[in-house]
């Protein structure tokens, strides 16, 4: 494995760099190989593919080389990757005849349902996989009940890491954060996500809304709220960990990985996932309607369900994967564990998924670029 | 009549061939553009007029796109998108014409290493050059450092995602292209020119103003024209270095057809722009035919 930036550019994908440049935060290439050797013998899918092609359309950098390159050797089959920056970019092209080729693809959860209600994905046939491996409460999930057309790969969540000496406090909640953002000296070093739905989202959920059923008025509502908070915005771009590392910023919307980068840098900073509600994000597995190598796609997915595979995966794109009890399965010398899994007490029921919903979501994305926009600058 | 006809035939017969050779290496960029870039902007003029539905477009006959786009925020982002353009492209040309009158008129036996030096950053990719500024401007930065040195400022400097950084950006991104046909209509101004208006009694400052500034005006024109219009779909330097606040057309274009996907309002949002620009080179056109007049 390539040695690979210990610090990630960006906290959103939408940012420009994506969270999949968080490549080895939890430790250097060695642990990988030594885990994989601590796994011999993997139980490995009934018929094994020998040869054959499979076209891969996924974020850049999202696969361990370590297991891509395993892979080859085993099966014969050298995975054929090309990349998206957006889940928009995705649609647009499976939605095209040039999407006509992929075998294998990686939504979020935001975008399952889209796909799918399109016709652009195919049902899994689920007595292919062992589903048995995989973390519960990352299944059945309201973005796509059964499983039906997608598997995850790895998640994360939207929470806020600040410096509690400039906040002056202690945040808990997504009112607490508005609050902070207004004092002085916080004001102007505050970070908002570029996602209208995550900025617009902290205002629904502290009024009690559901950020997917919430009609267009109520988004306007909350977007209000957001749009006169947004003069306290110092950027919504992508978040680079030395800017709260130096202090330019010191209150910021992003993901754990990102929080987890900036903590390394400076241990002072802390990293919450504010009530009452806050984010979930999966990205997945997810078979195009038209694949045409549907061998070759199960075969590999078999392969990347595989515990050891789901630790690379997990070392080497810095996002959790979705092995049930993965924690536990880390290397001991792994540092910040909790946080890669979003904080010790993350708790599932309070997270929710947002689903893109062609009656809502241009709405979200105009009242975002208002904010924006009110922003200044 | 025979020698008569074979005089005639001689030319008549090479004349078409060389027609259809010309034609032919005529065509290939026609048809490269008719392809590649007429087409797509027919397709956006047709969808500017059609009713969006999530990612597709029904293709019919409305207005209200452009009305849409010329309401509200859109307006506003696109008046904003006008003005900065012409702020940012401005204070290119004031920062470049001094640069390419030195190099020009006064470098000597250095103006090729100077203009090698200015083109040099092009080797290196635009997005690798924008972000640099980053680290640049960033606190703790070397700025930041030499300005503290300087007693300029004291303190951490805060410039990264501010519009100062877009605005630095902009210029030192446009910065090249703005010098070069500058240099080259600096260059071209004939010496003796300038003597005679020496010897007519005018001041440096006369000569520049009534001399040399209007015999520039082509070489200020291109230089308007190649920063201000490629800054009216800018995207990448207010993301990179301004903290994606102020929304520019280019941004809100893109994050309609992507996001959105309302491809039927981004595409009457970009016939806008292409307005914009045809405005914009058409008011420079005007202003280099003066040029035609002058040195004819």
């Amino acid at each position: 494995m390539t040695r690979h930036l210990l610090l990630p550019q960006g906290s959103s994908k939408r940012a420009g760099f994506s969270r999949r440049s968080l490549l080895g935060l939890l430790g250097a290439a060695p642990a990988a190989l030594a885990l994989q050797s601590a796994f011999p013998g993997r139980a490995s899918a009934a018929e094994p593919v020998s040869g054959g092609a499979l076209n891969v359309f996924s974020w850049p950098n999202y696969f361990s080389n370590d297991s891509l390159a395993e892979y080859a050797r085993k099966s014969g089959v050298t995975p054929n990757i090309t990349s998206y920056d957006s889940n928009e970019t995705l649609f647009a092209k499976l939605n095209s005849p040039a999407g006509a080729d992929f075998d294998l693809v990686i939504p979020s959860s935001s975008w399952i349902k889209q796909l799918a209600d399109r016709g652009l994905l195919q049902e899994i046939d689920h007595s292919r996989l062992n589903f048995g491996s995989l973390d519960p409460s990352l299944l059945n999930r309201d973005y796509d009940p059964g499983n039906k057309y997608s598997i995850p790969k790895d998640w994360g969540v939207l929470g806020v890491v600040y410096d509690p000496e400039a906040v002056g406090g202690e945040i808990k909640t997504w009112q607490d954060f508005l609050d902070a953002g207004a004092k002085p000296g916080v004001s102007g070093k505050v970070r908002l996500s570029d996602s209208g739905w995550e900025t617009i989202g902290m205002s629904l959920w502290t009024h009690g809304k559901d950020w997917n059923k919430a009609t267009e008025a109520e988004i306007r509502a909350a977007g209000e709220e957001i749009k006169a908070f947004a003069k306290h915005v110092k950027t919504f771009g992508g978040l680079d960990p030395n800017q709260l590392a130096n202090g330019a910023i010191v209150l910021a919307q992003t993901n754990q990985g990102t929080a987890r980068a900036a903590i390394a840098l400076n241990p002072k900073l802390k990293f919450v996932v504010p009530g009452p509600m806050s984010e979930l994000w999966v990205d997945n597995y997810a078979i195009p309607a038209k694949a045409p190598n549907l061998d070759q796609v199960y075969d590999f997915l078999a392969y990347q369900l595989e515990p050891a595979v789901q630790i690379s995966e997990t070392q080497y794109i810095g996002f959790p994967a979705a092995l049930a009890g993965l924690r536990d399965k880390l290397p001991s010398d792994t540092k910040d564990v909790d946080l890669i899994f979003g904080g010790k007490d993350l708790d599932f029921d309070k997270l929710t998924s947002f689903v893109v919903d062609p009656a809502t979501v241009g709405v979200y994305l105009e009242v975002q670029t208002e904010i924006q926009a009110a922003a200044g600058g | 009549m025979t020698s008569a006809n074979k005089t005639g035939q001689t030319p008549s017969k090479r004349a078409p061939s060389a027609r259809v050779s010309d034609h032919l290496f005529a065509a290939i960029p026609t048809i490269w553009l008719a392809l590649f870039f007429l087409a797509p902007l027919g397709f956006t003029v047709v969808y500017s007029f059609g009713n969006s539905l999530f990612g597709a477009v029904e293709l019919g006959f409305t207005l209200k796109n452009y009305q849409t786009a010329l309401s509200g925020f859109y307006l506003t982002t696109f008046l904003r998108t006008v003005q900065f353009a012409v702020t940012a492209s401005a204070l290119c040309l004031v920062v470049a014409f001094p640069v390419a009158y030195f190099i020009a008129r006064k470098a000597g036996r250095f103006r090729t290493l100077a203009l090698v030096l200015i083109l040099i950053p092009y080797f290196s990719s635009f997005l690798v050059r924008v972000m640099s500024w980053q680290i640049l401007l960033a606190r703790g930065g070397v700025v930041e450092v030499i300005l503290n040195f300087l007693h300029l400022h004291d303190g951490p400097l805060d410039l990264l995602d501010t519009k100062t950084a877009v605005f630095i950006g902009m210029v030192y991104a446009y910065l090249p292209i703005a010098i070069v046909p500058l240099f080259v209509v600096l260059d071209r101004i004939p010496g003796p020119l300038l003597e005679a208006s020496r010897d007519l009694g005018a001041s440096r400052f006369q000569t520049f103003w009534a001399v040399t500034l209007p015999l520039a005006r082509p070489g200020i024109a291109t230089a308007v024209l190649l920063t201000a219009v490629p800054m009216l779909g800018e995207m990448v330097i207010p993301k990179l270095l301004g903290g994606s606040r102020g929304v520019l057309m280019g941004q809100a274009i893109s994050s309609q057809y992507l996001q959105s996907q309302n491809y039927a309002l981004g595409s009457a949002m970009a016939v806008l722009v292409l307005i914009a620009v045809a405005v914009v080179v058409a008011a420079l056109a005007r202003l280099t035919k003066g040029f035609a007049e002058v040195s004819a």
